[in-house]
């Protein structure tokens, strides 16, 4: 490495001097020869120059940012919003209450499993059986019918608040309360009570007598009482 | 060959001497193109189509896709059941909307694109940061929960800031665009997930009837997994859309939009209300596009 001492080159001086002079003006003054030896300058010390108000150094808060109240909320005044929906609903498939109060369990007279029930659909179709389980579930609130149609056992789901039905009516009652909150053991061979049609047929004959009034109506007062005392037409339209 | 060039050289008078003018006219040799020059190297022209690769394009694709008005933000509250006028019972979802409000615009100018972002519910200011707060506090706006953005064709689609858009924002009758976040399901398999057919459950299958299978083939397909296998993996989780989803039934007091069927996601959960993309557009009445004020600010943090 053929080394060129840029310290004992004139043009390099002359670098140095210009680098140096806006720092260290009385430097220009000096000879060049004495340029190269780079003389450090004292570091100047600044005069102590304190705060004008040494209380600024104690800590600010951040500046409190504005905040906006919010509108009035939908959600907090109306939590239950299922709740309302299927309440206005049903409401509007039940205007008279008569489905609601037929199948709440307030109501003395209400349909029980193990009862003989008789749907009838807007266009007229019956469809009767032994009540195996009722399902409240608000606007979805249902009954499962079985029956046996020609030597065949059926079964029907029906709800109750649907505009196809246009009345539920108790046919017979159970003798004696079910003990299980579902009758599905009545499926079995050994337990199925086979066709209702002969009950409802008579039901329905003696419905024919009493509206058109050759028969007195007997009062159904005794029913809440006695309610397995073959109290029978109860139902809602 | 240098020396053929120097000979040729030698003849020619030379170039710097010849006045500039008579070298125009001099015959010149070489490859000519046939082909016309083309206007510009960087093919720029005013007469050239609009590239497809540029904003404007992509905007003017979407001309007919992107909603004219701004959609709204909505907590999904669970579902039920209703029967149609012919007695025909349906299932629909109950979205419940609270304290909808517009918080900001996003322009052409500023942002290249016009959307309009929308906040639902209310956060304790004590738990927003500082920037969020500043946003909203830029817009007059209480804190919010869930902040979305809409994007809407143009200007006129920018509702005016601290609008609040209640249930009736949606018409009965209209068909909107349901998007959510779907149920976790965690880490499935791949017939789970994709629906993979597994291995039969007998002929001689060993310990192996939902493993995913191959991944690929040996050596002609490079020896190697391709990007994007169908595998095992987290499922869930991420946006999903329900598209042309009715709206049954609207009641602005409680801020309830009843939806014909199921949209994603669990109950509880925050879902993007807006016009359906892929049905003509709702005929909205005026008043509901028209600048309203915001209504008085009641205090109602409970």
């Amino acid at each position: 490495m053929a080394c060129t001492k840029p310290i004992h080159s004139p043009l390099h001086q002359w670098h140095n001097i210009f680098r140096a002079l806006p720092m260290l003006s009385p430097l220009s003054a000096r000879p060049l020869s004495t340029a190269s030896q780079t003389t450090t300058p004292k570091p100047r010390i600044p005069p102590p120059r304190l705060p004008a108000n040494i209380s600024q150094k104690v800590f600010t808060p951040p500046k409190k940012i504005k905040t906006y109240p919010p509108p009035p909320s939908t959600r907090n005044h109306h939590p239950f919003a299922i709740a309302a929906i299927n309440e206005a609903h049903i409401t509007t498939l039940d205007p008279t209450g008569a489905r609601t109060r037929l199948f709440s369990r307030s109501n003395p007279d209400v349909p029980r499993v193990g009862d003989i029930l008789l749907a009838t659909f807007t266009t007229g179709d019956p469809f009767s059986g032994i009540c195996l389980n009722i399902r409240r579930r608000g606007p979805d609130t249902a009954i499962l019918l079985r029956n046996r149609l020609l030597t065949v056992g059926v079964e029907m789901w029906i709800k109750i608040y649907s505009p196809k039905v246009r009345s539920i009516e108790v046919v017979e009652r159970a003798v004696k309360r079910a003990r299980r909150a579902r009758l599905y053991y009545l499926r079995k061979p050994k337990h199925d009570r086979g066709s209702v049609e002969g009950v409802v047929e008579e039901y329905l004959k003696r419905r024919r007598l009493l509206r058109s009034g050759a028969v007195g109506v007997r009062e159904p007062t005794a029913s809440a009482k006695n309610p397995s005392a073959a109290r029978k037409g109860v139902g809602a339209r | 060959m240098a020396s053929k060039m120097c000979q040729k050289s030698s003849q020619l008078p030379l170039t710097f001497l010849i006045p500039r003018f008579c070298l125009q006219f001099a015959p010149r040799r070489g490859i000519k193109s046939i082909s016309k020059p083309r206007p510009n190297r960087f093919n720029r022209d005013p007469n050239l189509p609009l590239l497809e690769s540029t904003t404007a394009a992509a905007l003017e694709r979407k001309r007919f896709t992107i909603p004219l008005r701004t959609g709204a933000l909505g907590t999904k509250r669970g579902m039920t059941a209703m029967y149609d006028p012919d007695g025909r019972r349906f299932p629909c979802t109950v979205v419940q909307m609270d304290r909808v409000q517009v918080v900001a615009h996003k322009t052409r100018e500023r942002n290249g694109y016009f959307a309009v972002q929308v906040g639902s519910g209310w956060k304790h200011p004590s738990n927003v940061t500082r920037p969020l707060l500043g946003h909203f506090a830029e817009h007059k706006v209480s804190p919010k929960r869930h902040l979305v953005e809409f994007r809407v064709k143009d200007e006129s689609g920018l509702l005016d800031i601290g609008k609040i858009i209640g249930a009736s924002w949606f018409l009965e009758g209209q068909y909107v665009d349901a998007r959510a976040n779907s149920r976790g399901m965690g880490f499935a398999g791949g017939m789970k997930r994709h629906g993979f057919s597994g291995q039969p459950a007998s002929h001689g299958t060993s310990l192996t009837h939902r493993a995913m299978g191959s991944a690929g083939q040996s050596q002609g397909g490079g020896s190697r997994v391709y990007p994007g296998k169908k595998m095992a993996g987290r499922m869930g989780g991420h946006q999903v859309t329900t598209q042309n989803v009715k709206v049954v039934r609207v009641d602005d007091e409680k801020g309830l939009v009843v939806l014909h069927g199921s949209i994603p996601g669990p109950d509880g959960c925050s879902v993007k209300l807006s016009d359906a993309v892929k049905k003509p557009w709702p005929k909205v009445p005026t008043h509901l596009l028209a600048a309203q004020p915001a209504t008085d600010p009641v205090s109602d943090t409970a």
